[in-house]
C-alpha cells in the first residue's frame, strides 16, 4: 500500500517538474528557432530554411537602436539612484526603534504590489503637476520608483542577518555611526545591496507598465519600442532580440558569478560562514 | 586613597515600567577585575551596556577616569568591550580587526603595524595576522577579540560572559588564560557572568546582582563565607537552611529557637525576630557522638551521592528537614542508609540570615 502511495506520488512529483520545465524552456526554444527563421512571415513552426535576416534588421533599425540607448541609461541611473536610496532607506529602518515604522516600511514597499500601470499614471499626473514635460526625468522618476523597494528589500534582509553585535563592537572601538556604517555595516550588507541593484536593473530594464505613461515621442525604451512595433508590423526582429536578450542575460549572470560569487548574490552572505 | 577607574553612584535604568537596574552604587579601582554575578535577568548585562554607553541611565552617575561619561556614545568613551560572540568582524582579517579600533581612535599609520605583532604575541597567537576570523576556533576568536579590545588600551575592559561559548574543558583553561592576559596589561576589568565558578576563578571581587539591585559586593571567599543575604547564601554554592527565631543573650551570643531545638549561634548585627540559619555541606560534619561541637542535631541518613572526590550525604533532621553534609571519600566507615547520626557544627560555621520577606 505504502508502496504504491509512494510510486503515484513520484510520477506525479515528476511529471509536475517536466511540465513545469517544458513550460518555462519551450517558448525560449521557440524564440531562439524563430529568430534564425528565413521567412519573410510569421509563418508555422519550424522554420523550413534559415537565415541571419531578422538579426541585420535589428542592427539596422534605429527605431530600436534608440530603445536600447535610452533603456539602459535609463536602468544604469534608476539603479544608481534607487541602490543608494535603498541602501540608506533599509539600514535607517533597521535601526530605527519607534511607532509607525511597520507602516513608513510598508509604503516605500508599495511600488512592488501597486499595479505599475497605476505607478505609471500616477507618476505622469504628479510630474505634470510640478511641471516636468521631458520623458527621461519622467522616466527616471518612474523607474527609481519601481527599483529601489527590491534594494530595500534585499538589504534589509541581509541586515537581519549581520549581528547587532558587529556595530555596537564598531562603536565601542572608536567609530562613530558613520564610521561603522561604513566600514562594518555596508560591506556586510554588500550582497543584499548588490542583488537588489541587479534585481532593480533587470526590472527598470524590462519594464513596460510604467515605461508606457512616462515614454514622449523622442525618448521610448526598448520594451516600449517593441511593443510598438508589434502593433505596427509583428515580424520576427522580435525574436532575434530575445535571443540577444537571452545572451545579454546569461553575460550578466557569468561576469556577476566571477566578481561576487553567485552563492552569495542568491542568498548565503559573507557572514556565518 | 585608591583611586578608583570606575564610579558608579545610584544608577537606574528602566525599561517600562519594570526597573532592570535599581540604583546600582558601586566602584572598580585601577587594575582591578570585578565580576557582575547574578542570574539570567537580574540587570548586570544592562549595568554593562551603561558602562559601555549603549544604553542611558534615567538616574544616576558614571564616572570613568574621573569624568561623567553618562551621557556620552560609546566611541566617546575609552572602553574595550569583548561581546559574548566575540563580534570579530567576519569580512577582516584579524590584523584589520585589530588596527580597527587603532584607526578610529587615531593611533598613526606607521605604529599599527607594530602593535598588532606585539598584541597578538601577548596572547599567545603569533603570527596569525592574516587569517580571517571563520578560520579560528572559538578560543583563538576569544583572544583575537581581547587583543582587538586591549591593543587601544582602554581605561576599563568590559567581557560579557566571556566563556559561555566554550566548551567546559577549554574554559577552565581559558579561565586562566584569560587572567594572565588581564594581568598583563594591568587592565581593570568588568566581567559579566551568570557562572559562580567564573565569578570566583576570574575576579578580585564580585557584585552580585539580583532583580535589577546588588545584593553584595564582596570578595570571593567573604561572598562565599558571609553572605547577608538568603539569595547571596543560596545564589554561591549548596547550604543548608534552618528557620527559627532568634533571641539575644549577650552583645554576640544569642539562641535561635527552631524546630530542632534550640541553636547558640553569633548574631553579629542581627536583630531578634525570625531568621534563617544557613550552613555549608562542608562544615555540617558527621560526628561520634560524644564527639565536641557547639551544636548538634541528630539525624537519620537518607541517602550517599559520589561526588569525585567527596560524598554528599543526606539525612532528614527530627522535624524532616533534609540536610545535606560533604565528606571526603577517603575510604573512612560511613553510616549506610537508615542508620542514626549525629550531624555538629561550631558557631562559628553557622550564618544568621534575616527570614525570607524581611529586610536585612
Amino acid at each position: 500500500m505504502k508502496r504504491l502511495a509512494d510510486a503515484v506520488f513520484e510520477t506525479v512529483y515528476w511529471s509536475l517538474v517536466t511540465l513545469f520545465i517544458a513550460f518555462s524552456v519551450i517558448p525560449v526554444v521557440v524564440a531562439v528557432v524563430l529568430s534564425f527563421d528565413a521567412r519573410s512571415y510569421v509563418g508555422p513552426f519550424p522554420p523550413t530554411q534559415f537565415s541571419l535576416r531578422w538579426y541585420d534588421r535589428f542592427l539596422a533599425d534605429s527605431y530600436y537602436h534608440d530603445g536600447l540607448v535610452t533603456s539602459l541609461l535609463l536602468a544604469t541611473g534608476a539603479t544608481a539612484i534607487a541602490t543608494v536610496i535603498g541602501a540608506l532607506a533599509a539600514i535607517g529602518l533597521h535601526h530605527a526603534r519607534f511607532k509607525g515604522k511597520g507602516l513608513i516600511q510598508a509604503a516605500l514597499l508599495s511600488p512592488l504590489v501597486i499595479p505599475n500601470v497605476v505607478l505609471g499614471f500616477g507618476v505622469l499626473v504628479f510630474a505634470s503637476r510640478l511641471g516636468i514635460l521631458d520623458g527621461m526625468t519622467r522616466l527616471l522618476m518612474g523607474h527609481v520608483l519601481i527599483t529601489f523597494p527590491y534594494v530595500m528589500r534585499t538589504t534589509a534582509a541581509s541586515l537581519v542577518g549581520i549581528r547587532a553585535s558587529y556595530h555596537e563592537a564598531a562603536l565601542s572601538l572608536g567609530a562613530g555611526p558613520w564610521g561603522a556604517l561604513w566600514q562594518v555595516t555596508l560591506p556586510l550588507a554588500r550582497t543584499g545591496i548588490i542583488a537588489g541593484a541587479v534585481f532593480g536593473f533587470v526590472t527598470s530594464f524590462d519594464d513596460v507598465g510604467v515605461s508606457l505613461f512616462l515614454t514622449d515621442a523622442f525618448t521610448f525604451t526598448l520594451p516600449v519600442a517593441i511593443l510598438a512595433q508589434m502593433r505596427a508590423n509583428l515580424d520576427l526582429t522580435i525574436a532575434a532580440l530575445s535571443v540577444m536578450f537571452i545572451v545579454a542575460t546569461v553575460l550578466i549572470i557569468v561576469l556577476l558569478d566571477r566578481l561576487a560569487g553567485l552563492d552569495a548574490i542568491t542568498g548565503r552572505g559573507v557572514y556565518g560562514r | 586613597m585608591i583611586q578608583s577607574v570606575l564610579d558608579l553612584q545610584h544608577v537606574t535604568k528602566r525599561f517600562g515600567a519594570t526597573a532592570a537596574v535599581d540604583n546600582a552604587t558601586f566602584e572598580v579601582a585601577r587594575g582591578e577585575i570585578v565580576a557582575l554575578l547574578g542570574p539570567s535577568g537580574c540587570g548586570k548585562t544592562t549595568t554593562l551596556r551603561m558602562i559601555a554607553g549603549f544604553e542611558q541611565p534615567d538616574e544616576g552617575r558614571i564616572f570613568i577616569s574621573g569624568t561623567d561619561v553618562a551621557r556620552k556614545a560609546p566611541y566617546e568613551r575609552n572602553v574595550g568591550l569583548v561581546f559574548q560572540d566575540y563580534a570579530l568582524f567576519p569580512h577582516m582579517s584579524v590584523a584589520q580587526n585589530i588596527a580597527f579600533g587603532m584607526k578610529n581612535r587615531g593611533v598613526p599609520r606607521k605604529e599599527i603595524g607594530a602593535r598588532i605583532a606585539t598584541v597578538l604575541e601577548q596572547v599567545r597567537l603569533p603570527g596569525i595576522e592574516a587569517r580571517r576570523p571563520a578560520e579560528l576556533s572559538g578560543g583563538q576568536q576569544q583572544r583575537v577579540a581581547l587583543a582587538r579590545a586591549l591593543v587601544t588600551r582602554p581605561d576599563i575592559m568590559l567581557l560579557d560572559e566571556p566563556l559561555s561559548n566554550l566548551d567546559a574543558k577549554l574554559r577552565l583553561q581559558l579561565r586562566h588564560e584569560i587572567r594572565a592576559i588581564l594581568s598583563t596589561f594591568h587592565c581593570t576589568s568588568i566581567i559579566v557572568t551568570h557562572d559562580q565558578e567564573e565569578a570566583m576563578g576570574l575576579a578580585d571581587r564580585i557584585v552580585l546582582m539580583n532583580k535589577g539591585r546588588i545584593e553584595q559586593i564582596d570578595t570571593p571567599v567573604g561572598l562565599y563565607q558571609r553572605p547577608q543575604t538568603l539569595f547571596a547564601a543560596d545564589f554561591i554554592g549548596h547550604a543548608n537552611w534552618i528557620p527559627g527565631r532568634l533571641a539575644r543573650r549577650a552583645a554576640d551570643a544569642g539562641v535561635v529557637e527552631t524546630k530542632v531545638g534550640g541553636i547558640a549561634v553569633a548574631p553579629g548585627a542581627m536583630a531578634d525576630g525570625p531568621v534563617t540559619l544557613c550552613i555549608r555541606p562542608e562544615r555540617l560534619a558527621l560526628m561520634a557522638q560524644d564527639a565536641p561541637a557547639d551544636t548538634r542535631l541528630a539525624a537519620v541518613v537518607e541517602r550517599l551521592d559520589p561526588v569525585g572526590a567527596d560524598l554528599r550525604i543526606w539525612s532528614r533532621l527530627r522535624d524532616g528537614t533534609l540536610v545535606q553534609s560533604l565528606e571526603k571519600n577517603v575510604g573512612r566507615d560511613l553510616p549506610a542508609p537508615g542508620a542514626d547520626v549525629t550531624l555538629g557544627f561550631r558557631i562559628a560555621d553557622c550564618i544568621v540570615l534575616p527570614a525570607e520577606g524581611t529586610a536585612p
